[in-house]
């Protein structure tokens, strides 16, 4: 019976990550087409609010937990444990998120294991076998691969499905950590909260943008308005990170992040080849720009004509005439 | 506007000028494109751009390694010039003068003189000019009036000198003077390193020329300059010849900059084309606009296959070295002031503009007709190898 | 200090004309290869540790033949020397066979630090690194903003980058570090840099001089194979909205509840 295992990421403050229960949903997916079984794994120090959070998405969760974690770097702990968990399930496909901790996990697992990796996962469906997308060549391409091997490492990239819970909540079975701590544990010596650092933009619904045309970090405060208003995060061109008015962490484009929001607006941002690799797959694309004839006005849905002020403020009133 | 470039086909150069043309070109776009609109509307020397050439080695690249420099070959000297003229005209006339104004020095200098004045040159730090053209003195340069006379151990050179690229920056001016006036005409120049500033130099007007307005191009007045006689290059009378190769190796190096600036106007143009609709569509689709675009591709492809194959020739020492050098010179500038103008042609109004930089680049482009030996001068030159004269 | 830097010949994505072969393979001869983007990052920040504290910095590449001439370029940056892991049996190679074959070749060398990039613009997998640290048992240090070693402590403080900022990992060396953008623009090579490149030592390793059986480790053996490719589907026509700003905003409103985005 084929299983999906889902390895849960939890968050700073102990629930479980967006991620994964995005993952963990598509593993029931999964599981359903091939008549086996999606199981979600979480290692932590303290484990059991992000399992049953997790559980509200997957029939079954282990919650490992591991005291020890608390002071180290967690992908390598939380690999070990759980690969002791698959133990000798050498066919289960495990499942991640495709963002830092997760591919962490998988480059871990997959050496622990001896599984194949594929990565950035855009889609994954059940074919008697596990045929996995992936964009290639800055999304020129998308190629569906499979596993040579019985079981494989699949990581997810963020937004590629919508998390939906199960009718009913699933079990949470406790766990004490097996096998040996081989691997070397890396100590964390503090960690320090950021004024202004961001959720991880991959993972935002919605993304307003800016790039040259903004103009300054003033400018930004339009672009920061208008994604308070819809919910949604704020992304910048590489000028504009370039010119020091927004942190590096929001860039989007080939040297920074790759989204795929279901709303992607760009205001000043001409659509040149370097940022389009970075959120062309977003599910609907607006772009207020000055030139009629940018590049983005090729694959926009929706390319305003305008001053990106005067378009930005007018839609933010007409935002709010509609939550009144 | 983000010019879109035709990446350029390395097929018949090593993997080191590869490397070497692709570093100076990402240099070009990243830290001189973006200068070169402003360079020209202030008509001010970028100094800044000097000493970015300087830091990254560029200025290095003519002089032997064994003196601080990176031993680029000739062709490997136009390859970089090619690409900084891409984006600049101006700062490609840095690398240039470089080149040119140390040729007599790298061609005919004593050991002593190159382990002198190679090394602040390599590194950039000092600047050299080439002092050979006067007023009265153009494409008759053989009619020159400087005067270098014999005083003990120095010479006294007097004269004036006009139309000196460089002429107020440089630290080292090279001079020709006419130090055998009753020689046969070939034998009457000679050729010194003069070190700037001295007593009886002077800068005494700096032209406003309608292209490349960021180089200085300098009217050098010398009145009793005293220079030792160590600082002449050669022997006495060896002057015309010291120049005569010297063209044969700097003209290439113009063509090379002609070559960037057809090149450059032509990408800017491809980018319009790409991107500019009209009645419903891309320009580029008309076909007047293609088959212009397609004329200006050839043209700059032939010009740079011709300058490649002149390098190489003359870099082997072929005796028709200053046929070669004239014929690239010739093919180079007439391409660049054609494709430049039909850039400007395809931009349309938006081509006389300052927001585009076609209309720069045309003005930029006509220089490379006139210095260096006029175009008229680069066909005497072909005419007499061709007719078997000598020069 | 020693530091090895893993780089990867990848084709040019400025470039643009990747295409898979009939094999379903990379048809690497289709474009000209670079050093992959983020390894320069990965790169010029050891450059800059071993200016600080003295040292040399190693390329290692897992690659056909021609990634020596790739591997130029990053000599050309300042780099000491290069070891290029090359066979035919590798063609086709999977992530498992890679991490396999790269944690052999170090084995064969001594380092203070090993430094991978990101990830890579022709794979993007980015989990090469922590599986060679779990195969050399290395200590794994990712996502770092910062990296600052001790070499007379033995130790290595690396900024790891999370949502709300970043933590402080600290680690006794030897370990592996997967590098951010973070950590600042690799430097142009030096013209000169890049006429020394030529004489810099790029040695020559195959499967065999590493113990390595090319039926386990290579393409006979990948892990992963593609089924097939395709374009993505296209969008739709672009619609395009001049006039005056209210009526621009209007039609991304109308546009967005459309959709239920608001």
């Amino acid at each position: 019976m084929p299983r999906f295992w889902v390895v849960g990421e939890p968050n700073a403050d102990g629930s479980i990550s967006k991620l994964s229960t995005e993952v963990a949903t598509l593993a029931r997916t999964l599981a359903a087409a091939a008549g086996g079984e999606a199981v979600g794994v979480v290692v932590a120090a303290e484990p059991d609010r992000a399992a049953g959070e997790l559980a509200a998405y997957l029939p079954r969760v282990v919650a490992v937990a591991d005291p020890g974690i608390a002071r180290h770097a967690w992908s390598v702990p939380a690999a070990e444990r759980v690969a002791a968990v698959l133990g000798d399930d050498a066919d289960g496909h495990v499942l991640l998120g495709a963002g830092p901790d997760g591919r962490d996990v998988a480059g871990t697992l997959a050496a622990l294991t001896g599984r194949g990796v594929l990565a950035n996962a855009t889609a994954v469906r059940w074919e008697s076998r596990l045929v996995v997308e992936m964009g290639a060549f800055g999304g020129k391409l998308v190629t569906s691969s499979g596993f040579k091997t019985p079981g494989g490492i699949v990581t997810i990239r963020p937004n590629m499905v919508t998390a939906e819970p199960s009718a009913a909540a699933g079990v949470v079975e406790g766990r004490s950590p097996a096998g040996d701590a081989a691997l070397p544990r890396v100590a964390v010596m503090d960690s320090v909260e950021e004024a202004g650092a961001a959720a991880p933009i991959e993972e935002a619904r919605i993304i307003v943008s800016g790039g040259r045309g903004v103009g300054g970090p003033d400018g930004f405060e339009l672009v920061r308005e208008l994604a308070a208003e819809l919910g949604g995060a704020v992304g910048a061109t590489r000028a504009a990170v370039d010119s020091g008015w927004i942190p590096y962490s929001q860039q989007i484009g080939q040297t920074g992040k790759i989204v795929k929001p279901q709303l992607y607006i760009a205001l000043g941002i001409s659509g040149a080849i370097q940022h389009k690799v970075g959120m062309q797959t977003a599910e609907t694309i607006v772009a207020v720009n000055r030139d009629p004839d940018a590049p983005i006005a090729e694959f926009a849905d929706l390319l305003v004509v305008g001053d990106l002020f005067d378009v930005g403020r007018a839609l933010l009133v007409a935002l709010r005439e509609r939550t009144g | 506007m983000h010019p879109v470039s035709i990446p350029p086909s390395g097929h018949r150069l090593t993997d080191e000028q590869v490397l070497l043309r692709d570093t100076v070109r990402e240099l070009a776009d990243a830290r001189i494109a973006p200068r070169a609109a402003d360079i020209d509307r202030t008509g001010e020397f970028p100094e800044d751009i000097r000493r970015l050439l300087a830091d990254h080695d560029v200025l290095g690249l003519p002089f032997p390694a064994e003196h601080g420099g990176v031993g680029g070959d000739l062709l490997t000297v136009c390859l970089a010039i090619e690409q900084i003229a891409r984006a600049c005209t101006t700062s490609s006339l840095i690398l240039a003068v470089q080149d040119l104004g140390s040729l007599p020095l790298r061609l005919g200098g004593s050991p002593e003189q190159l382990a002198r004045w190679v090394p602040p040159l390599a590194s950039g730090e000092t600047l050299i000019c080439f002092g050979l053209t006067e007023a009265e003195a153009g494409s008759d340069a053989a009619a020159l009036r400087t005067t270098a006379v014999r005083d003990g151990d120095d010479y006294l050179i007097n004269g004036t000198k006009r139309f000196i690229t460089n002429g107020s920056v440089a630290g080292l001016v090279t001079v020709f003077a006419v130090t055998n006036p009753d020689a046969p005409r070939h034998r009457r120049l000679s050729c010194f390193v003069v070190e700037v500033p001295t007593e009886g130099f002077r800068v005494a007007r700096l032209e406003h020329k309608m292209g490349i307005r960021g180089s200085p191009t300098a009217e050098l007045e010398l009145t009793n300059v005293r220079v030792p006689a160590a600082n002449r290059i050669g022997e006495d009378g060896d002057g015309w010849t010291l120049a005569m190769r010297t063209f044969e190796r700097s003209r290439p190096g113009i063509a090379a900059q002609a070559v960037g600036i057809a090149q450059g106007a032509l990408d800017a143009a491809v980018d319009y084309a790409r991107q500019r609709k009209q009645f419903g569509q891309r320009i580029g689709e008309f076909q007047m606009i293609g088959a212009m675009l397609a004329d200006m591709d050839a043209q700059v492809e032939a010009a740079r296959q011709l300058l490649y194959t002149a390098c190489e020739v003359i870099e082997a020492g072929a005796p028709d070295a200053a046929r070669w050098a004239a014929m690239c010179k010739l093919v180079a500038g007439d391409t660049a002031m054609r494709v430049t103008t039909d850039a400007v042609q395809v931009f349309g109004g938006y081509g006389y503009v300052d927001e585009f930089p076609v209309e720069r680049m045309m003005r930029d482009a006509k220089i490379t007709q006139l210095y260096e030996g006029t175009q008229q001068i680069q066909r005497l030159v072909i005419a007499r190898a061709l007719l078997g004269r000598g020069d | 200090m020693h530091i090895v830097v893993l780089t990867k010949p990848v084709p040019d994505p400025a470039a643009a004309a990747e295409r898979l072969g009939p094999d379903m393979r990379l048809d690497r001869a289709a474009s000209p290869a670079v050093v992959n983007g983020n390894d320069e990052y990965a790169l010029e920040a050891a450059l800059k540790l071993v200016e600080a504290h003295g040292g040399e910095v190693t390329l290692l590449t897992m690659a056909p033949p021609g990634g020596a001439d790739t591997m130029r370029k990053a000599l050309a940056m300042g780099a000491t020397r290069g070891v290029l892991v090359t066979d035919p049996a590798l063609a086709g190679a999977c992530v498992r066979s890679t991490d396999e074959v790269l944690a052999a070749a170090l084995r064969e060398l001594t380092f203070d630090l090993v430094f991978s990039g990101f990830d890579t613009s022709d794979g993007n997998a980015g989990v090469v690194g922590a599986a060679i640290a779990a195969r050399l048992r290395l200590p794994y240090l990712s996502n770092a903003a910062k990296i600052e070693p001790e070499p007379d402590a033995g130790l290595v403080r690396v900024r790891r980058i999370t949502p709300t900022g970043y933590d402080v990992l600290e680690a006794p060396m030897p370990a592996l570090v997967v590098c951010t953008q973070v950590l600042g623009e690799p430097r142009y090579p030096t013209l000169k840099g890049i006429m020394s490149a030529r004489s810099k030592e790029i040695a020559s390793r195959s499967l065999a001089d590493l113990g390595l059986d090319g039926a386990r480790v290579g393409g006979a053996a990948a892990t992963t194979e593609v089924l097939d490719s395709r374009k993505p589907p296209a969008r739709g026509a672009t619609t395009v909205v001049r006039g005056s700003a209210a009526e621009g905003a209007a039609a991304i409103v109308s546009l967005l509840a459309s959709r239920r985005l608001i």
